[in-house]
């Protein structure tokens, strides 16, 4: 920041010495030295803060309520010596190893690690598998045939043609052949 | 001389502080009644609400109280100290302009929180009181959050420069940088400083 064409130091100088006389340039602090008219501005700008500060000092309302500090507690010493919490960190470390040992052979070998109920689901397929062989050992007698209709090859043609008619004998299959528009 | 005060009041203030680090509450309240007006004008400086300024002061304190063992260094005790008291500031600040926005203060309780309490019933020292304290916050308003923080720390509350950017965590030229800008915008507008302004035309 240069000074004025009479050597005089600029408004900014003189705030920049207010604020910290060491941060002007050394001829500049020569200057102020001998110049009574940057002193006295220096010395009036400074007095006129330091003023303002006293009576802001000197204006505000008295303090009425002395802080009172919390019954019973004392501040918490500093703790030198914190032994047990490397010891639980440690403890959670080696949990955490374990827990991903055991993931990872669970992922490696999933049919040594069977669940209870794919093991359950096993004895019931296996139960099943004892029923249907025994069905077919030790078949149901003529007679239950009879009543269920179930003769082994399914009901007899002329129902199954009355219920479901092939489709060259139907009239409206004859409609649905020759276009589906129905004329009345 | 006042080198040499500062630095007796400072080991002073930190042989308590290593007393109440060790658990001593005799310790800390001493700490309490060297810093309690500081403090309390420090939040009367940025809440201009007497009750304000007062609870804030009790919850800087209480919140010192509980944190004493984290302070690493004793000789910083009173830069510690300001920076919890300008955070919280901070903090209660923000919360009443969150509130005044959703305005679930309603006005008057507003005006009653920021009246100072007259005790001296002096009808006339109390005008001149709140005069003034229209013009700083008119001053202070035309000035940024980080600019208000250093000027109001350098002027009104009395630390030198490496002090404030102890409590703020600023590199010294950060904050003469801010001091500039607002000493700047400060003397060509405010009120105040009239009469520097016109001695100096």
């Amino acid at each position: 920041m240069k000074t004025d064409e009479n050597g005089h130091l600029q408004d900014g100088q003189i705030i920049c010495t207010v604020i910290d006389e060491g941060d002007l340039a050394l001829h500049n602090r020569d200057h102020l030295l001998v110049c009574p008219l940057c002193k006295g501005k220096v010395e009036k700008f400074s007095a006129g803060l330091q003023a303002f500060g006293q009576k802001a000092r000197q204006s505000v309302p008295p303090f009425s309520h002395p802080v009172k500090l919390p019954p019973g507690k004392q501040p918490a010493p500093v703790a030198h010596n914190a032994g047990w919490l490397p010891f639980f960190g440690a403890a959670a470390m080696a949990g955490m190893v374990v827990f991903f040992y055991f993931m990872g052979l669970t992922t490696k070998y999933p049919a040594k690690l069977a669940t209870l109920p794919s093991q359950e689901s096993l004895l019931e397929d296996e139960s099943l598998m004892r029923e249907i062989s025994e069905m077919i050992e030790f078949p149901l007698p003529d007679n239950m045939y009879e009543i269920t209709g179930d003769n082994g090859i399914g009901f007899e043609d002329d129902f199954l043609q009355f219920v479901v008619p092939d489709i060259e004998e139907d009239s409206q299959s004859e409609l649905i052949i020759q276009g589906g528009v129905k004329r009345c | 001389m006042e080198a040499a005060e500062n630095k007796k009041n400072t080991l002073e203030v930190a042989s308590l502080v290593e007393r109440a680090r060790s658990g001593d509450r005799v310790g800390f309240q001493e700490l309490v009644s060297m810093f309690q007006e500081d403090i309390y004008r420090l939040a009367y400086y940025r809440t201009f609400s007497q009750m304000d300024a007062e609870d804030l002061t009790q919850e800087v304190f209480e919140r010192a109280y509980r944190k004493i063992s984290n302070l690493q260094d004793p000789q910083r005790f009173r830069a510690w100290l300001y920076s919890i008291a300008v955070n919280r500031c901070n903090d209660f600040l923000r919360k009443r302009k969150f509130l005044a926005m959703l305005k679930l203060r309603t006005a008057e309780e507003q005006d009653v929180r920021n009246t100072d309490v007259d005790t001296d019933n002096k009808f006339t020292a109390g005008i001149e009181r709140k005069r003034f304290w229209k013009e700083v916050r008119t001053m202070l308003g035309r000035l940024s959050a980080m600019e208000r923080e250093v000027f109001t720390l350098r002027f009104m509350d009395h630390r030198n420069i490496s002090e404030i950017a102890a409590i703020l965590d600023k590199k010294e030229s950060t904050v003469k940088t801010h001091l500039y800008r607002a000493l700047k915008k400060v003397r060509r507008h405010s009120e105040i400083f009239r009469e520097y302004r016109e001695s100096i035309s």
